[in-house]
C-alpha cells in the first residue's frame, strides 16, 4: 500500500485531473464524472468548457445500461457515437472561437477535451485528430509556449502524412498553424512557405475567393506587413476586406430583399443570419478589425479603404444581431465618407444606419 | 501579329528544383543555397551533408504546377495565383466536357506542359508588379506576349481570354493616344471574327477604324494601323452580307455593303474599292435591283480601266452581263461578255475564261442558236482540260454535251417524224458509230407516215437525249 488515493475509489482505480493528468483530489457535484486535481484547475475548466457540456458528459462517461436484445444494443451504441460527435464538433468549435477572441488560456481545456474525445472515437493515428493537435498548437503560440506548440504541430505532421486520404482543408490548416509558428519564430522565409501552401490548398478545397481562404491571405499580409513591403501587404488587405465584403453584402441584400417583401403572415421576424458559426464569426471579427486598426494607423491615408473595412464591419456586426457595434461602425464610416467619397457611397451607408436603427428600434421594442 | 522569341524566363527557386525533377532538364543548383536550417554550412559538411533540404522534398512530392503557385504566393502575387488557379480549372473543366463526348482528348493536362506553367509565371508576376505602380502599358505589353505565346491551334481559348484582359487594361493606357486600345480593339474584333459573332467583329473594328482615324501609326510589321483597319472592317462586312443574302436579308446586307464600299474608298486602296463594288453589284442582283446595280458596275468598270486593271475590267464586264441577262437584254450581254472572254483570254485567266464562255453558250442556248452555243462550251471544256481540275471538267463535259444533244436534236426529230426505213437506218448507224449524222432532207420529206408519231417521238427523242448526255459525260 505505497499510495494513498484521496477520494474514496476502489484500489487499483487512478483518477486523473481533467486539466493536467495529475492524481486527481476533487470531483465535479454536478456531473460526478469529472475529476479535478485542485481548485484552480477546477475553476478554469468550468469557466472554459465544463460549463456547457457538464450535463453531457455523464452517459459518456458511465457505464452503458444494460439493454435486453441486440437491437437496442446497436441502438445505444449509435447513440453513444452521435454524442462523442456532437461533443467533438462542439467543443472545437468552442475553442476556436476562444482563439480568435485571445483567450488562449479558456482554449486549452476545451481543445483537449476535443482531441480526447476524437482519440476515443477514431483512434490514435487517424487524421481527424490533426484538426484538435492545430488547436492546440494555435493556443500555445497564443501562450507563448513555442517549443510546446512545436511539439503538437510535429505531431500533426507526422499524422498528416502517414494518413493517405486527407483533404484539401486539413492540410491547409495544417499549413496555417506552421506558418503561425514561424512568424512566431520570426522566420518569414518558412512561414511564407508555408502560407503559400496553405492558400493553395485552400483554395483547391473551397476556391480563390472563399472566406476560409482569406485567412491564409491575411496571415501573409501580415508577414508583409511585418517585413514593411508594404505595397505587397495592401494589396493582399484589399483582397481579404473584398471577399469579406462580397460574402457579407451577398447576404445583407439577401435580407433586404426579404424584408422589402411582405412578411408572412404570422408577422414572424426575419431572423439575421451570418451563414457562419460562432468561430468564423470571431474569426471575421479578428480579422477586419486588425485590418481597420492597420489601416487607420498608416501613414498614407486611404480613406476608401478605410471607409470600406467599416462597411463591412458594420455589416458584419448587423447580421450578427449586435446593433450598437454595427451603428457605431457605419456612423464612423458616414462621417469619413461625406468627406472624402462620391455621393453614392454616402447613400449606401445612410441607408445601412437606416436599416440598422429600425432592427433597433424593433429589437427594443 | 509576330512570334516572340523564347524568353529567358527567370524561374523561382522551387521550380528550378522541380524542373530538375522532370525527366527533360539537366541543371546543378547548390546546395547550399537550399540548406537553410543549418547555420554554418562549411565547405566539408556541404560536400556530405547527405539528406534533402525541406524544399527538395517538397520538389520531389508536389506537381509543378503546385511549386509554381506557390512560388507566386509566397513572393506576394495573389492576383498572378487567382488567374492562374481559375485558368487551370476552366481547362479541367474542358476536359471534363471532352471526355464526355469522346474518350480521347489530344490536349495534355496543364500539369505535364512546364514551359507553359513558367511563361505563365513570368509574364503573370511580371503584369501584377507593374500594375501595382500603376504602369499600365507595361502591363499591356507582358499580357500581350502571353497571348502570343499562346496563338496555337489548342490554346485558342486562353489567347482570347487574355486578349479580353489587354482589352480591359488599354482602356486604361491614356498616355500614347489610344494606339494600344486601338491594337486592343483589332484583336477583340479578330476574336469575334474567328468564332464568327460577326456583330461583334463589326463593332470592334469599327471603334478600331475610328480610332486610327487619320492617324499614321504603324504596326510592329510596318502596316499602316489605318489601312488595317479598313480591310478588316470591309472583310467583316463583306461575311457578314454573304451571310445575310443567305437569309434573303437583301436590304440590310446592302445597307452594310454601301458602308463597306464607303470605307474602301476612305482606304484609297482602289482593289479594296473596286471588289467592294463588284459585292454591291451582285447584292443588288440579288435583291432584284438591276438599275442600281448596273450603276454600280459600271462604277467598278470605270475604276478598273483607270487603273489599267484588267482582270477587274473583266470581272465587271461578267457581271454587268449577269445583270443584263437577269433584265432580258440578251444581245448587250453578249457584247459585254465577248469583252470580258477577250480580256480574260489576253491574261490568261483560265477560270475566267471558262465562267464567261459559259455564260455565254447558256444565252445562246436559252436563245437558240445552238452551234454559237456549242461551240462556246466547247471553248470552255478545252480551257478546263489544261487546267485539269476534275469538277470543273466533268461540268463543262455536261454543257457541252448537252449543247450538241441540242444541235443534233433538230435533225433526230425530223428523222424520227419520216419514221421510214431509210430514216430508221441512219439513226441506227448514228448509234452503232456515234458520229455526226447529216440531214437527208430527200428522205425527209418523202416519206412521212401517218402513225402516231408523237408517242413514237417522244419516247426516241428521250431515248437519244438520254444516250447524248451519257455520251456527252465520257467524251
Amino acid at each position: 500500500m505505497n499510495v494513498i488515493y484521496p477520494l474514496a475509489v476502489p484500489k487499483g482505480r487512478r483518477l486523473c485531473c481533467e486539466v493536467c493528468e495529475a492524481p486527481a483530489e476533487r470531483m465535479c457535484m454536478d456531473c460526478t464524472v469529472t475529476y479535478y486535481c485542485g481548485p484552480v484547475h477546477q475553476k478554469a475548466d468550468w469557466g472554459s468548457i465544463h460549463e456547457k457540456i457538464c450535463p453531457l458528459l455523464i452517459p459518456l462517461r458511465t457505464t452503458m445500461p444494460f439493454y435486453n436484445s441486440e437491437e437496442e444494443r446497436q441502438h445505444g451504441l449509435q447513440q453513444l457515437q452521435k454524442r462523442q460527435k456532437h461533443l467533438i464538433e462542439f467543443c472545437y468549435t468552442v475553442a476556436q472561437k476562444y482563439l480568435f477572441e485571445g483567450r488562449y488560456e479558456e482554449a486549452v481545456p476545451a481543445a483537449l477535451h476535443s482531441l480526447r474525445f476524437r482519440m476515443n472515437v477514431y483512434g490514435l493515428n487517424s487524421v481527424e485528430l490533426v484538426p484538435a493537435y492545430l488547436l492546440l498548437a494555435e493556443a500555445s503560440l497564443g501562450l507563448g509556449r513555442i517549443v510546446q506548440a512545436e511539439e503538437y504541430l510535429s505531431q500533426a505532421r507526422w499524422t498528416v502524412l502517414k494518413s493517405t486520404d486527407c483533404s484539401n482543408a486539413t492540410h491547409s490548416l495544417l499549413h496555417r498553424n506552421l506558418g503561425l509558428l514561424y512568424m512566431a519564430k520570426e522566420n518569414f522565409e518558412e512561414a511564407r512557405y508555408h502560407l503559400a501552401n496553405d492558400i493553395y490548398f485552400a483554395s483547391c478545397a473551397f476556391g480563390t475567393d472563399d472566406i476560409r481562404t482569406s485567412g491564409g491571405y491575411f496571415h501573409l499580409a501580415n508577414i508583409f506587413y511585418a517585413l514593411s513591403k508594404m505595397g505587397l501587404a495592401d494589396t493582399l488587405y484589399t483582397k481579404v476586406s473584398e471577399i469579406w465584403f462580397t460574402y457579407l453584402n451577398d447576404h445583407y441584400q439577401v435580407l433586404l430583399q426579404a424584408r422589402s417583401q411582405q412578411t408572412d403572415l404570422l408577422g414572424k421576424q426575419f431572423v439575421n443570419d451570418t451563414g457562419l458559426d460562432e468561430a468564423q464569426e470571431a474569426e471575421a471579427i479578428q480579422i477586419l478589425t486588425s485590418i481597420l486598426n492597420i489601416r487607420e494607423s498608416s501613414s498614407s491615408k486611404a480613406p476608401q479603404k478605410t471607409v470600406f473595412i467599416m462597411k463591412t464591419l458594420s455589416m458584419l456586426y448587423y447580421l450578427m444581431l449586435e446593433c450598437s457595434m454595427a451603428k457605431e461602425y457605419a456612423k464612423r464610416a458616414l462621417s469619413l465618407a461625406k468627406e472624402h467619397l462620391s455621393v453614392q457611397e454616402q447613400r449606401f451607408i445612410q441607408a445601412l444606419l437606416k436599416v440598422i436603427s429600425t432592427e433597433e428600434e424593433r429589437s427594443t421594442k | 501579329m509576330t512570334t516572340f522569341p523564347p524568353v529567358p524566363v527567370t524561374r523561382p527557386r522551387l521550380a528550378v528544383l522541380a524542373r530538375e525533377k522532370l525527366p527533360c532538364s539537366a541543371r546543378a543548383v547548390p546546395r547550399t543555397q537550399l540548406i537553410k536550417e543549418k547555420d554554418d554550412i562549411d565547405h566539408y559538411l556541404e560536400k556530405n551533408f547527405k539528406g534533402l533540404s525541406k524544399e527538395e522534398v517538397a520538389a520531389h512530392r508536389n506537381s509543378y504546377k503546385k511549386s509554381i503557385c506557390v512560388d507566386m504566393l509566397r513572393n506576394g502575387y495573389h492576383k498572378s495565383f487567382t488567374e492562374l488557379f481559375t485558368l487551370a480549372e476552366q481547362w479541367d473543366a474542358l476536359r471534363h466536357a471532352a471526355e464526355v463526348r469522346s474518350l480521347f482528348w489530344r490536349q495534355r493536362p496543364l500539369e505535364e506542359q512546364p514551359d507553359k506553367l513558367d511563361n505563365f509565371y513570368h509574364y503573370l508576376t511580371r503584369a501584377e508588379a507593374a500594375e501595382r505602380k500603376r504602369y499600365y502599358e507595361e502591363v499591356y505589353n507582358n499580357l500581350y506576349a502571353l497571348a502570343c505565346y499562346f496563338d496555337n491551334s489548342e490554346d485558342k481559348w486562353v489567347r482570347n481570354h487574355f486578349y479580353e484582359r489587354c482589352f480591359n487594361i488599354a482602356k486604361l493606357i491614356k498616355a500614347d493616344g489610344g494606339k494600344k486600345e486601338a491594337e486592343a480593339q483589332a484583336h477583340m474584333g479578330l476574336l469575334f471574327e474567328e468564332e464568327g459573332e460577326l456583330l461583334e467583329a463589326a463593332q470592334h473594328y469599327e471603334a478600331f477604324h475610328e480610332l486610327t482615324q487619320g492617324r499614321i501609326w504603324k504596326n510592329e510589321t510596318g502596316q499602316f494601323l489605318n489601312l488595317l483597319a479598313c480591310e478588316s472592317l470591309v472583310r467583316t462586312y463583306k461575311l457578314l452580307s454573304d451571310r445575310m443574302l443567305e437569309n434573303k436579308e437583301y436590304k440590310q446586307a446592302i445597307k452594310i455593303l454601301i458602308k463597306a464600299s464607303e470605307i474602301a474608298k476612305e482606304g484609297s486602296d482602289r482593289n479594296m474599292e473596286g471588289e467592294a463594288a463588284l459585292c454591291l453589284g451582285s447584292a443588288h442582283l440579288a435583291a432584284g435591283e438591276y438599275e442600281t446595280a448596273l450603276r454600280v458596275l459600271r462604277r467598278y468598270s470605270e475604276i478598273a480601266t483607270s487603273m489599267g486593271d484588267d482582270l477587274n475590267l473583266g470581272r465587271a464586264y461578267e457581271a454587268i452581263a449577269k445583270v443584263l441577262q437577269s433584265q432580258g437584254k440578251m444581245t448587250e450581254a453578249i457584247g459585254y461578255l465577248e469583252k470580258a472572254v477577250k480580256i480574260a483570254r489576253n491574261n490568261f485567266q483560265s477560270l475566267d475564261v471558262i465562267r464567261a464562255c459559259t455564260m455565254l453558250g447558256d444565252i445562246y442556248n436559252e436563245k437558240g442558236q445552238y452551234s454559237e452555243a456549242s461551240e462556246y462550251f466547247q471553248q470552255a471544256f478545252s480551257a478546263s482540260v489544261e487546267l485539269m481540275k476534275m469538277a470543273l471538267m466533268d461540268e463543262t463535259k455536261v454543257h457541252y454535251g448537252i449543247a450538241r444533244a441540242h444541235q443534233m436534236m433538230l435533225t433526230m426529230t425530223d428523222y424520227i417524224e419520216t419514221a421510214d426505213i431509210d430514216s430508221l437506218n441512219c439513226l441506227l448507224s448514228w448509234k452503232e458509230s456515234r458520229t455526226q449524222i447529216k440531214y437527208d432532207p430527200i428522205l425527209g420529206k418523202a416519206k412521212r407516215s401517218t402513225v402516231s408519231y408523237s408517242q413514237q417521238l417522244e419516247q426516241l427523242s428521250m431515248s437519244v437525249l438520254t444516250t447524248t448526255h451519257f455520251k456527252g459525260k465520257h467524251l
